[in-house]
């Protein structure tokens, strides 16, 4: 980063904490972000874009009684303007069902910035792209391949009228392709990425094509679907993406406001007892990685599921009070870092053990249904049949529909091996219902 | 702000460069459930320069003109890093121009205590409905976009785009089956959209209630007819994002795919895309290129005839550009989007359409919609059965898939009853969101079309 600038802006926010409260606010806080960023882009395999952004932003909520009013904004000059017409809100403004910001607390220790993601240079990035373009044209030429890559700096300061003063730098890397078959009105779409906050082993430009070229291997020949209720194999980037509906039942918000299907569920088991998922904030270089939430409360590594038994619902300061409770210290009430527990077979293990089945990786139009309640429906966008424990072909013209609380709670086998963060294993589901489309 | 934006230009050793400056001012208010739940306003401003040097493109995104010279110059190292061709951009006219924005009730002009005022109402309306609703949500903002944008060409334009949306829903439950419903509508034209909507929101309500008491509709093909909201979704992400030429241009197997001449549908498909119709949510007086936007005929009597283009995708397809490079915000760079797209009308009316249909579903309005090109997933908000062309009861989880080339030479009815869509919501791609779109259809009918969901009999 050229010029820190969270010193400079510390004593502009101690001074906007007393105008604030100058202006009737009971409470404030004040948060500021400066980032910086170079990034490039192969489009058609070729080079296409290369450039850079720098940005800064602040956020300020006031309290005045029990509300809250918020403002915004990017004009360092306009910090006092914006700290009145929250103040000016406040005073009609949202309900707050907490009185002041929490008095700092012990922070964990994690990793965010590491001196070594800033070698990753805009010459190094493109030379990563063109090494997966080069891998992924040599297994097939004729494939549409885009990729793209960026490499961040930033910084955070956090300052409450509960004392709060806290700084955190991160860096952070992603690298990705994707790429697009066509023959006539046959497309098929394949793509993976990776993110981390240090410039280690996981960028790896040559791992990211090999993963999308055995994609691409498995899809070589289509298949009919197997109809009816069918075992289904999950790989890690899948469940990710199934699972977030489960994140919106345990939100406390969500809870709290009557939204979530979770409501009064507490000790339940609602999921397979092999599933245990948890939010671990405090991985080292993880993407999801912080010690302190946004209202100065400290983040922790907590149970949500346990064994398919729902122990948790999460909470920011303002839902914490709304529903009588402690603040989890998560943002939006959502999982920072959420993590499934692994299971003890191996992936190939599981993938053997199957019969007949399906192997999705990607679905059409989920998460665009009434997926609060769990419901979900979508095409198979890149899915393989699985005969005698091996992937055969592609699927095509495969709709999976079903309630994903239903889904979880029968027989499911999650694989000892996770994807790179380590954060999500392979899992198989003993029976989701599939048509034809 | 003319004269800074030239003078930095000037500092351009690149084929081609642009600036986009652009401020914008936003208050965003929300009820959720028994409480007011967010109130904020938000000012924001910076911009973006893009130089172009052999065909490779620099890009530089600031929140400052403080140094706007020095970050032409940094998006000219860039380009020259990236470009190894040669630079083609389709000419157009050179503009110098400023469209204020003609608003008939600037939502500026309104206190916050009345906005507030009228979504507390119908926040009410919806939680007074009935036992059964849990949660309710009505959220109400309004924003103010300045855009300024120069070209190394000599254009320059300034023009305003403001918009005002209200959007609302409601959660019923019955023990753990929840169902949400929910409407929005916007404006770029006035304050006044956003009032007298206690039917509209009450009724919203009263479905989410009759959701939970309504059955899952039966998975299968049948014959579906799409009400106008979810028939301007449909033809927005099946066929609209086709017809974008960012991901033709350069791509020789999509081209042979997307050649103008092929049939698509029947002889009564039309499908437009017009970014010049009167101050509509998607409507722009020039796109984020300075390219006059225009009517541009996607299919026109069955036949694909046109795309969306960009300077670049126009240039090398050998197309005239058509006002579509659009950008989400100060810091995007643009890329080829819709602005209003919608089916035309056909010679049917509605009454007839329904009346050939003795057994099939009537799919209205919709959660949400995914393409991956030619398979596509759209769910509809809710659905009622068709028997012998009587609406009958109403079903839930209508979702849709297809294949979009069998799909639209499944329309065999298009009603007369044309409507365009303003709503909350908007269009996502590239990581830019959302985009405010015009989307729209009249009451069209098709057939075979796979229903999701559990086949009687599969399980």
């Amino acid at each position: 980063m050229r010029t820190s600038m969270t010193d400079i802006m510390k004593d502009h926010f101690q001074q906007g904490l007393d105008t604030a409260k100058r202006a009737g606010a009971n409470a404030a806080k004040l948060t500021f972000y400066h980032g910086e960023g170079i990034k490039c882009r192969f489009e058609a395999g070729r080079l296409k874009d290369t450039g850079a952004r720098e940005a800064v932003s602040y956020s300020i909520e006031v309290l005045v009684g029990r509300r809250r009013g918020n403002t915004s904004g990017n004009s360092l000059e306009r910090i006092d303007d914006m700290i009145e017409r929250a103040v000016t809100l406040a005073k009609i403004g949202s309900v707050a069902h907490f009185e002041t910001y929490p008095v700092p607390d012990r922070l964990e220790k994690v990793r965010t910035y590491s001196e070594r993601t800033l070698t990753l240079s805009r010459e190094k990035m493109i030379e990563g792209c063109q090494e997966m373009v080069d891998l992924l044209r040599a297994y097939n030429p004729d494939l549409f391949v885009e990729c793209s890559a960026n490499r961040s700096e930033s910084e955070q300061l956090l300052v409450t009228s509960g004392g709060v003063c806290h700084t955190a730098r991160r860096t952070r890397w992603h690298l990705g392709a994707s790429v697009q078959r066509t023959l006539d009105t046959d497309m098929l779409f394949a793509g993976y990425g990776r993110t981390w906050l240090d410039l280690n082993a996981f960028y790896d430009p040559s791992g990211i094509a090999e993963k999308i070229i055995t994609d691409l291997r498995r899809a070589e020949r289509i298949f009919e679907s197997p109809k009816g209720r069918v075992i289904v194999y999950l790989p890690p980037e899948a469940l990710a993406r199934m699972l977030l509906p489960l994140f919106m039942g345990t939100n406390g918000r969500n809870v709290a406001k009557g939204d979530s299907p979770l409501a009064n569920r507490l000790g339940e088991r609602v999921l397979a007892p092999s599933v245990t998922i948890y939010d671990d904030p405090h991985q080292d270089y993880a993407a999801g990685a912080r010690v302190i939430d946004n209202n100065g409360v400290p983040t922790r590594k907590q149970m949500i599921f346990h064994r398919g038994v729902l122990e948790r619902f999460l909470y920011d300061l303002d839902s914490a009070g709304l529903a009588g409770t402690q603040p989890t210290g998560n943002n939006g009430c959502n999982p920072h870092s959420p993590r499934v527990l692994p299971g003890g077979q191996s992936s190939e293990e599981l993938l053997s053990g199957i019969e007949q089945g399906l192997y999705i990786c990607d679905l059409i139009g989920f998460g665009q249904s009434n997926i609060i309640n769990g419901d979900f429906s979508g095409n198979v966008g890149l899915g393989y049949l699985i005969k005698n424990g091996k992937t055969v072909g592609r699927v095509k013209n495969t709709m999976i529909s079903g309630n994903l609380y239903d889904v979880l709670r029968q027989n499911v086998l999650v694989s000892s091996d996770t994807e790179y963060e380590g954060r999500y294993p392979h899992v198989v589901i003993e029976g989701v219902s599939v048509s034809a489309t | 702000m003319k004269a800074r934006l030239f003078e930095a230009l000037n500092k351009s050793w690149a084929d081609f460069t642009e600036i986009r400056v652009e401020r914008e001012e936003g208050t965003h208010l929300a009820y959720r459930g028994r409480e007011m739940d967010s109130a904020h306003c938000s000012v924001f401003s910076g911009g973006i320069v893009r130089a172009c040097i052999r065909g490779g493109w620099g890009v530089i995104a600031f929140d400052s003109l403080e140094h706007v010279e020095k970050q032409v110059e940094e998006a000219c190292r860039c380009a020259a890093l990236v470009g190894k061709e040669k630079t083609e951009l389709a000419e157009v006219q050179v503009i110098d121009a400023e469209r204020p924005a003609k608003l008939q009730h600037d939502p500026r002009g309104v206190s916050t205590d009345e906005k507030i005022r009228l979504i507390r109402e119908y926040n009410d309306i919806i939680l007074a409905a009935h036992p059964s609703i849990e949660s309710s949500g009505v959220r109400y903002g309004d924003s103010f976009r300045t855009v300024h944008f120069a070209n190394s060409r000599g254009t320059y334009y300034m023009e305003e785009r403001p918009r005002i949306y209200c959007a609302f829903y409601a959660t019923a439950r019955d023990g753990s089956l929840v169902q949400r419903t929910g409407d929005s509508i916007a404006s770029a034209v006035t304050y006044d959209i956003a009032v007298g909507l206690e039917e509209k929101v009450l009724r919203v309500a009263e479905r989410a209630v009759l959701l939970l008491k309504s059955p899952k509709v039966e998975g299968g093909p049948r014959t579906v007819i799409l009400n106008r909201k979810l028939g301007g979704i449909f033809i927005h992400e099946a066929f609209g994002h086709l017809s974008e030429a960012d991901f033709l241009y350069e791509n020789p197997k999509m081209c042979d795919l997307m050649f103008h001449g092929r049939q698509m549908g029947a002889k009564n498909l039309n499908v437009v895309d017009d970014g010049s119709l009167d101050r509509t949510i998607g409507s722009l007086c020039f796109d984020d290129e300075g390219t006059p936007t225009r009517k541009t005929y996607l299919i026109k009597e069955g036949v694909l005839t046109g795309h969306l283009h960009s300077l670049e995708t126009a240039a090398k397809m050998g197309a005239t550009p058509t006002g579509n490079a659009r950008a989400v915000g100060r810091e995007h760079p643009p890329v080829v989007r819709m602005t209003n797209t919608f089916i035309e009308n056909g010679n049917m009316s509605v009454e007839e359409l329904f009346a050939e249909v003795d057994d099939g579903i009537y799919a209205c309005d919709a959660f949400g919609g995914q393409t991956e090109f030619e398979m596509f997933t759209f769910s509809a908000g809710y659905g009622h059965r068709i028997e012998n062309g009587q609406i009958g009861d109403l079903v839930r989880d209508v979702i849709l898939t297809g294949n979009v080339f069998q799909t639209l030479g499944a329309i065999d009815g298009i009603a007369d009853d044309l409507e365009i869509h303003e709503s909350a919501g908007g269009c996502g791609k590239r990581g830019q969101a959302p985009l405010p779109v015009g989307f729209g259809s009249p009451h069209i009918r098709l057939q075979d079309i796979v229903i999701g969901g559990e086949q009687s009999g599969a399980v």
